[in-house]
């Protein structure tokens, strides 16, 4: 069973609500217009209840199937919000507003879910109940978490969640997936070493920071080459050192330097926090000065559930004939905190020969939408078919 | 023998050229207003040639003693040039010229060679030559080299050159000097890392400048723990480090470092030298990256030769009951490109207990005056006396 007819057909309409998105970005919380638009159309394609202002902007849609006999509920999920860079495609519905872009394809997220919706509220050919989500602030600003903070699961009675991605690179509405850990905690640091400052042709009287926090940023290597399981995956990147003076012959009281780990699991995770902090500590009190650690937890490590990991692979089989393993992805998801309050899984679909997301020249591919609907809508009718 | 008594009913006069030049601050090479006066004042004692645009605007006197006998000829040598500082004495004679200040007693150096000068001319007692030399540029502006290439000691056929500069926080008219090296060459250094910028979870694409750096700022600690001469003294800083992007999550493409080299030998020097490039060079080669280095010589070690600087200390006892010895500085001075020409000596005299030169609320000490004066006028009645 490939792609279901009726999204076929569709397919114009679809584009033309991700365009319009396209044309019209908004970044983070500030989703007002594009949930105004979800919210419109959800009540139009007769959803049995539509609520916004969950998670701030969130919009969610309760579609119920002809039948409610086991009290099956699934929820699918797509994200809404833009990226804060300058659109470079030349396309005629390129973004209009300057420094804001759709360069995540999160406006062909929103638009497929939105098929989906307007095909399972026009079937209904499931026994249970579907909620469809549409989060904001995906990009770095914790939307998904926002909505269950805001009791999203418990509030609809959700039991299995489902997410996806298009992804660059890999053929037009092809599938892959893996179970388990799949996308990284993505954490940043921010430190502050402090030294003494002084005059730099009198070093002894000082506690040279340059010294002291090259000492470190060496010093942190060695956690994913000696703290780290070599089965186990962790990046620990140092991307900003920055003297608190720029002068030639004056050593600077203090040196700050930034950067992000990556982490596949909670322990991982916790080992490069602890490590960062002793080493830092350690270096610093080694060379008397002190250092001002502050560990930032950005979204954690994004776990597939096995069982409804090889569901959603069976059904991306059944639309496209095919679904790959993909591989660890080192970015991070905010869908990992719906996939730490129920099971579920995330997958990826292919953009094909695109530039890569987050580039000014990214654009989601319209012809991906009938594979992309088509899964969304599968999984409903063969998670709770009707009988 | 102490102060000459000379000088004591000149004081006021001498003082009065001080506050006069101090009011007049100019900078680097603009010292067009000090060096007329200092060249109209040196005509006006009757020297026996008055030489401006030497070095620029550096001005030179020349002063016959009643016999020349034996074609001795001696430098005295005063520098000019003011700070780029805003002045904040609040003294009466304090600088007209925002932004600018004499912050190192350069106006008190000028007036004390003014104040030998008029008595050497008034006295002549002395069998050969004196040759007062009045150069601009002293703080950054290396304008004793450039006196030096405008020929300045063989038209004159100078033998040897002596100087002065006051220090604060050593009592007032206490002579100190020291044998050998006495202030250090004063280098700068400014070094372009370059990597192969990337995404901070991609550590594997990318050639990390963050790491090559700090790299970079602990094999260059062993230049002076290992490379250096443990007798000799030698200081290298990392003053400043910047990479070329500050975000959490990207690996900068390239980092600068600057800092600086103190040396007390011209061996230690080259040899300090040598070893940055070939550190540098190695560790970017080690982690796959390049490296660009400017290593900018400034003022040279600054060396009192053993026998003219006997005469100087005996000089300072006659004039002031004793002399120390000084130590060491870390600090350069551009009189050193003189001494490279010629043997002589740089004398250092209490400024009494006054704010650090360089400071905002330094001012030189007008009670150092006869002191300074009988020392300048007794090195040239005490190395050509009269029969």
């Amino acid at each position: 069973m490939p792609v279901k007819n009726r999204f076929a057909e569709l397919q114009a309409e679809i584009s033309a609500w991700r365009r319009d998105i396209h044309q019209n970005p908004e970044i983070l919380f500030e989703t007002h217009r594009t949930s105004a638009l979800v919210a419109d159309k959800l009540k139009e394609f007769g959803c049995d209840e539509v609520v916004s202002g969950i998670g701030r902007t969130g919009v969610v849609g309760v579609i119920r199937g002809k039948a409610d006999t086991r009290g099956k509920v699934i929820g699918l999920r797509a994200d809404m919000d833009a990226l804060p860079i300058h659109e470079a495609t030349g396309l005629d519905y390129a973004s209009k507003t300057p420094g804001a872009m759709h360069a995540c394809g999160h406006d062909g997220h929103t638009a497929m879910l939105l098929g989906a919706a307007k095909y399972l509220a026009e079937t209904r050919n499931f026994d249970g109940t579907v909620v469809v989500i549409f989060q904001p602030a995906e990009e770095g600003g914790g939307g998904g978490r926002e909505m269950c903070e805001d009791n999203l699961m418990e509030r609809w009675g959700i039991q299995e969640v489902y997410g996806m991605h298009n992804w660059p690179g890999k053929p037009v509405g092809s599938f892959a997936i893996r179970p388990g850990a799949f996308f990284a905690a993505t954490d940043q640091f921010d430190i502050t070493f402090e030294g003494r400052g002084g005059h730099a042709a009198k070093p002894h009287e000082t506690v040279d920071t340059t010294v002291m926090t090259a000492q470190a940023v060496l010093a942190l290597q060695t956690i994913a080459s000696r703290n780290a399981d070599p089965i186990d995956q962790v990046v620990v990147s140092v991307t900003s050192f920055e003297t608190s003076s720029k002068a030639f012959n004056v050593i600077p009281q203090k040196v700050q330097i930034k950067g992000t780990v990556r982490t596949m699991s909670k322990d991982m995770r916790d080992l490069a926090e602890q490590r960062i902090n002793e080493i830092c500590s350690g270096v610093a009190a080694t060379f008397g000065g002190s250092a001002d650690v502050n560990y930032i937890r950005g979204y954690p490590v994004m776990v597939n559930s096995d069982e409804q990991t090889d569901f959603a692979a069976e059904v991306a089989r059944s639309v496209s004939g095919d679904c790959e393993e993909a591989p660890l992805v080192m970015g991070g998801e905010d869908f990992a905190y719906m996939l730490e309050e129920r099971p579920g899984a995330y997958i990826l679909v292919g953009n094909g020969d695109t530039a890569m997301v987050h580039h000014p020249e990214y654009n989601f591919n319209d012809e991906a939408i009938p594979a992309g609907c088509s899964w969304w809508a599968e999984i409903v009718e063969q998670r709770m078919p009707a009988a | 023998m102490p102060i000459k008594n000379r000088f004591a009913e000149m004081h006021p006069e001498i003082t009065g050229w001080r506050r006069d030049i101090h009011q007049h601050p100019e900078i680097l090479y603009e010292t067009h207003r000090t060096s007329a006066l200092v060249a109209e004042k040196l005509r006006e004692f009757g020297c026996d040639d008055v030489v401006t645009g030497i070095g620029r605007t550096g001005v030179v006197g020349v002063i016959n003693g009643r016999a020349d006998t034996k074609g001795r000829v001696i430098g005295l040598r005063a520098d000019m040039d003011a700070l780029p500082m805003q002045e904040q004495t609040g003294v009466e004679h304090a600088s007209k010229t925002p932004g600018a200040m004499h912050a190192c007693g350069h106006d008190g150096h000028t007036a004390m060679v003014l104040g030998a000068a008029k008595y050497l001319a008034e006295t002549r007692n002395f069998d050969g030559t004196a040759i007062v030399i009045f150069q601009p540029a002293e703080e950054g502006g290396n304008g004793a080299e450039a006196m030096c290439q405008d020929g300045l000691m063989d038209r004159f056929g100078i033998q040897e050159v002596y100087a002065m500069h006051n220090v604060p926080g050593l009592p007032v008219g206490q002579f100190a000097i020291r044998s050998g090296p006495l202030l250090a060459a004063a280098d700068e250094f400014d070094i372009h890392l370059e990597g192969h910028g990337g995404h901070a979870a991609k550590p594997h694409e990318t050639v990390d400048t963050t790491v090559m750096l700090s790299q970079l700022i602990v094999a260059l600690q062993t230049i002076v723990s290992r490379n250096a001469d443990p007798i000799l003294q030698a200081v290298l800083s990392v003053t400043a480090v910047e990479t070329s992007s500050a975000a959490f999550n990207v690996i900068p493409q390239s980092a600068r470092l600057r800092g600086t080299v103190r040396t007390h030998s011209n061996e230690m020097r080259d040899l300090i030298e040598q070893r940055l490039n070939e550190v540098v060079q190695g560790v970017a080669t080690t982690m796959g990256g390049t490296a660009h280095v400017t290593y900018t010589r400034g003022v040279p070690v600054t060396i009192n030769a053993e026998e003219q600087t006997g005469y100087a200390e005996s000089a300072a006892v006659a004039v002031g009951g004793s002399c120390d010895e000084a130590p060491m500085v870390m600090g350069g001075e551009d009189f050193s490109f003189m001494l490279q020409e010629r043997p002589g000596a740089f004398i250092v005299l209490g400024n009494g207990d006054s704010a650090g030169l360089h400071h905002p609320e330094y001012d030189f000490n007008d009670e150092i005056i006869p002191t300074g004066c009988s020392w300048f006028a007794e090195m040239v009645e005490r190395r050509m006396p009269v029969a």
